[in-house]
């Protein structure tokens, strides 16, 4: 099999850390070929250097054989090199066709519209996909987005495809249909390096598999001479459990009813319309979904930070229906936002700064007027040891701490009780996006914990498996309504998944 | 991504620094200032004058007494209104009016002088503290007009502030010209001079140290704001994240309104510091733009309460050279003006090579 790529002994510091610690990596034509590890292994600096975006302090680079030189992604496009990077980079206001042929250099005073139009239909249509290239982005689904990002490349005729985390923002379905594409142009004898760090995928669509974990590259193996067991204790070093957590807590009273709730988007439109649902005590709710179709707006309503355009929310039996976010905090509501290093914290403050973020107005660390701040240290050094939060002190700028750390931060604030005692209800959204198996453990077991405890969860994800794993039911939610309630015993991935897709087409 | 911009010489780099010592730190600025007097004397030159000279008169200014109490006069009001708007620049709200806030305040503090020279409104003890009651009273209000603008309507408050500048300036025009011109000014443009109990000279008889003073309690009362108190902490939520204070339950509107009011107050106070410290009446262009020099040294002193009365100091002390240089050099007061333009510049750059590395590349000739 003939060397598309060859990476030898790449080495590359960051101030503090080596992301890459003599790296060796290879990619044959015609293999999908994992790059598996969790955040932080070094994935995504190695595909960067790769890319051109980042220059190694150290070693090799072979394309086809030859060494190069990488300077810029312009010299990885015209090697035949393209990415896919985690977030979309298109322009959303312009049609397909625009996007594909930007920056491509080809035409030089006019651009023949129809040439483009024919060849990208073409391409499309050979990995079975429909695309309308004069529709605008904004238009189209992830999933659509990404075969644009897909076929700009493709169109620009790399056999180098490396894919960053990319089923991420995608549905089951959409996902099997990217996987089958991705085989076809495996057997087209391109190369494809796809970044995950998700066990299933690894196992369901690639030929080899390469695993990091510290910056260095601990195996590759073919991946049908291995297991999902084995690449896990690869992966973080040591085992761990897969299957059902089970923990056996007691219902208890309702503690949240959402009665037809409707609430308005950023965009002025209703993004909720018509939400009902209902929490127990001790009962986790998995809310289940392709995102954007109104979680968040849902748990913001929860939170107070969203003022309902009709229907009503009640808190332990009591209406709360537009009642503002610092009600809604002392009510005992803890919620932990989407993209916590953005909305969870201030990074510019320190780490006892937002732990307090919340806690800081009432007794016994202010008086309402005078800040207690050896009180907040006090406790601050506390909650740093019980939730485990690597930092250097209590003063540290939350900026310097890691994501997983970051959201260790938010849930300590969020669940230890500062503001009244444990929480009656937590609403937590998408609280492990982002994070590597170990921070995702941590989450898990500190919401069961709190089940256990007699709190009511809203749990919203993404990820089927870990709603699988840790909810009572599954709410499934598409267009900002819910389209089925499943108890967990009859929930599978499948029958959510359909769930999703007949409102879509419903909805279509 | 770090911005790249692409020339004919090659692709200009810009990377944030990770980290950087004090020590470096320190030098950079010594860098800039030098730099800045390089600049400076190369200009000095060029008009024909000696810029040894030039400068040892700019350094007298710091080491002759009464030079030095001059510019601690000078910094008073450039002080007070920088400490406000190290507040309101915490909050994210970009006061340029602090000039305008200052003219309220002289309007209130002359306001009470008159009204008890007139009227004899009330016992002469309580002037002085009525005068501060209300320049900061006035001076905040000035501030609350755009603050509310921004906390109810958003409406972004660099224009508002920047506008009713010229609305006080031309309030006061109208008040010296009008109806508190002094009867016995002869016509001229000026309210009557203040009366002793009216001047800030409680401390050893001169108001460069009841001045003094001033600022450095201006000082400590912005920094335990900021750092010990409630809504000195929502202040600076608010204005690193609107979004974050909303989910902290902090209510923004009311930071904004509350912020913005201290900002204006304090340079109201400004403003009392000129009429009855500097000059002793109100005039028209009482304050030659003391209110965007505050804005120069807030920035200067990275919003630090402390550092803002250090710079002010400095900047003082530019304002006295400028006068000083007139006197015995010849050199245009403009001069003076542009010397501080000139710092003003090299410390900005230097505080931005320091915060930034900037490279650039040399395009490769081709390697084929």
């Amino acid at each position: 099999m003939e060397k598309l790529v060859e990476l030898r002994g790449i080495v590359k510091r960051f101030p503090g850390v080596v992301a890459n610690d003599r790296v060796d990596f290879e990619l044959r034509r015609g293999e999908v070929h994992a790059l598996l590890g969790e955040n932080g292994a070094g994935k995504t600096t190695l595909m960067n250097i790769l890319y051109g975006l980042y220059k190694p302090d150290e070693g090799e680079i072979y394309v086809r054989g030859r060494r190069v030189e990488l300077k810029s992604p312009r010299d990885a496009i015209s090697l035949g090199i393209g990415m896919v990077h985690q977030n979309f980079r298109l322009v959303e206001s312009h049609t397909v066709l625009e996007n594909i042929i930007l920056g491509l250099g080809e035409d030089k005073l006019r651009i023949d519209f129809e040439k483009h139009r024919r060849r990208i239909m073409e391409l499309a249509e050979r990995y079975g996909w429909r695309i309308d290239p004069m529709v605008r982005i904004w238009q189209l689904s992830a999933g659509e987005k990404q075969q644009v990002e897909l076929l700009k490349i493709l169109y620009r005729g790399a056999e180098i495809l490396i894919l960053d985390e990319p089923t991420s923002v995608l549905t089951v379905q959409e996902t099997r249909r990217l996987f089958e594409a991705l085989r076809r142009m495996a057997r087209e004898g391109k190369g494809i390096i796809f970044i995950t760090h998700k066990l299933n995928e690894v196992m369901e669509v690639s030929d080899r598999v390469t695993v990091m974990r510290k910056g260095r590259v601990v195996i590759t193996k073919e991946t049908r001479e291995t297991t999902k067991a084995e690449l896990a204790n690869y992966m973080i070093g040591r085992p761990i459990v897969f299957g059902q957590k089970k923990v056996s807590a007691k219902l208890g009273s309702i503690v949240l009813k959402v009665i037809d709730l409707k609430v308005l988007g950023d965009r002025g439109y209703p993004a909720i319309n018509g939400v009902s649902l209902e929490v127990r005590r001790g009962e986790i709710l998995g809310i289940a979904g392709v995102s954007g179709n109104g979680q968040v707006e849902l748990a913001e309503a929860i939170a107070g930070l969203r003022r309902p355009l009709a229907g009503r929310i009640l808190l332990n039996g009591v209406d709360v229906t537009g009642m503002d976010a610092g009600k809604m905090i002392e009510l005992g509501v803890a919620y932990i936002p989407p993209e916590g290093n953005k909305l969870g914290i201030v990074p510019g403050f320190r780490v006892v700064d937002n732990l307090f973020l919340k806690a800081y107005r009432y007794p016994p660390y202010s008086n309402n007027l005078l800040l207690n701040w050896g009180k907040m240290l006090e406790k601050a050094q506390e909650l740093i040891e019980e939730f485990g939060i690597v930092t250097p002190s209590a003063l540290s700028r939350t900026s310097s701490l890691s994501g997983g750390n970051i959201q260790r931060l938010i849930l300590a604030r969020e669940l230890s009780g500062i503001v009244g005692g444990i929480p009656r209800l937590i609403v937590a959204a998408y609280p492990t996006k982002g994070l590597d198996i170990g921070a995702t453990e941590f989450v898990h077991d500190l919401l069961l914990r709190y089940k256990e405890m007699g709190s009511g969860i809203i749990f919203i994800s993404e990820d089927l498996e870990e709603l699988l794993l840790l909810s009572d039911k599954i709410a499934v939610i598409s267009g900002g309504r819910i389209r089925g309630v499943l108890a967990r015993e009859e929930a599978d991935a499948e029958k959510i998944g359909l769930l999703m897709s007949e409102a879509v087409i419903q909805a279509g | 991504m770090p911005p790249k911009i692409e020339t004919r010489f090659g692709r200009i780099r810009v990377e944030r620094r990770v980290g950087y010592g004090r020590l470096y730190s320190i030098s950079m600025t010594l860098l800039s200032l030098a730099l800045a007097f390089l600049v400076v004397a190369l200009i000095l030159t060029s008009l024909g004058l000696d810029p040894i000279k030039a400068f040892q008169v700019i350094f007298g200014v710091f080491t002759k007494p009464s030079l030095l109490l001059e510019s601690i006069k000078q910094s008073i009001p450039i002080c007070l209104a920088a400490l406000g708007l190290g507040i309101a620049f915490k909050m994210n709200f970009w006061n340029i009016g602090a000039e305008g806030q200052i003219y309220m305040g002289m309007i209130a503090s002359t306001g009470i002088v008159l009204l008890h020279e007139y009227y004899g409104f009330f016992y002469e003890w309580m002037v002085m503290p009525l005068m501060f009651l209300t320049s900061f009273l006035l001076g905040g209000a000035w501030c609350l007009i755009p603050g509310a603008l921004k906390a109810r309507l958003g409406v972004n408050e660099i224009l508002p502030t920047l506008m009713l500048n010229y609305v006080a300036i031309l309030i006061v025009d109208f008040l010296v010209h009008g109806p508190w011109r002094d009867p016995k000014g002869y016509g001229f443009p000026l309210s009557i001079p203040f009366p002793e109990y009216a001047k800030l000279n409680i401390v050893l008889g001169d108001p460069a140290y009841t001045g003094l003073l001033l600022s450095i309690l201006g000082a400590a009362a912005a920094f335990f704001l900021l750092e010990y108190t409630r809504p000195g902490f929502e202040i600076k939520v608010v204005g690193q994240s609107p979004a974050v204070a909303r989910y902290a339950g902090i209510h923004v509107r009311s930071t904004i309104l509350l912020g913005s009011f201290l900002a204006g107050g304090l340079a109201g106070i400004g403003g009392l510091s000129i009429v009855s410290g500097i000059i002793g009446r109100l005039r028209p262009g009482a304050s030659p733009g003391y209110g965007y020099t505050a804005i120069i040294v807030a920035a200067l002193a990275g919003l630090n309460p402390w550092v803002i009365v250090a710079v002010s100091i400095f900047f003082g002390g530019l304002i006295t050279a400028g006068g000083a240089l007139q006197m015995s050099m010849g050199i245009p007061k403009a001069a003076a003006q542009m010397i501080q333009a000139v710092i003003f510049l090299m410390i900005l750059v230097g505080e931005f090579i320091k915060r930034y590395k900037v490279t650039i590349e040399r395009p490769r000739v081709d390697e084929e």
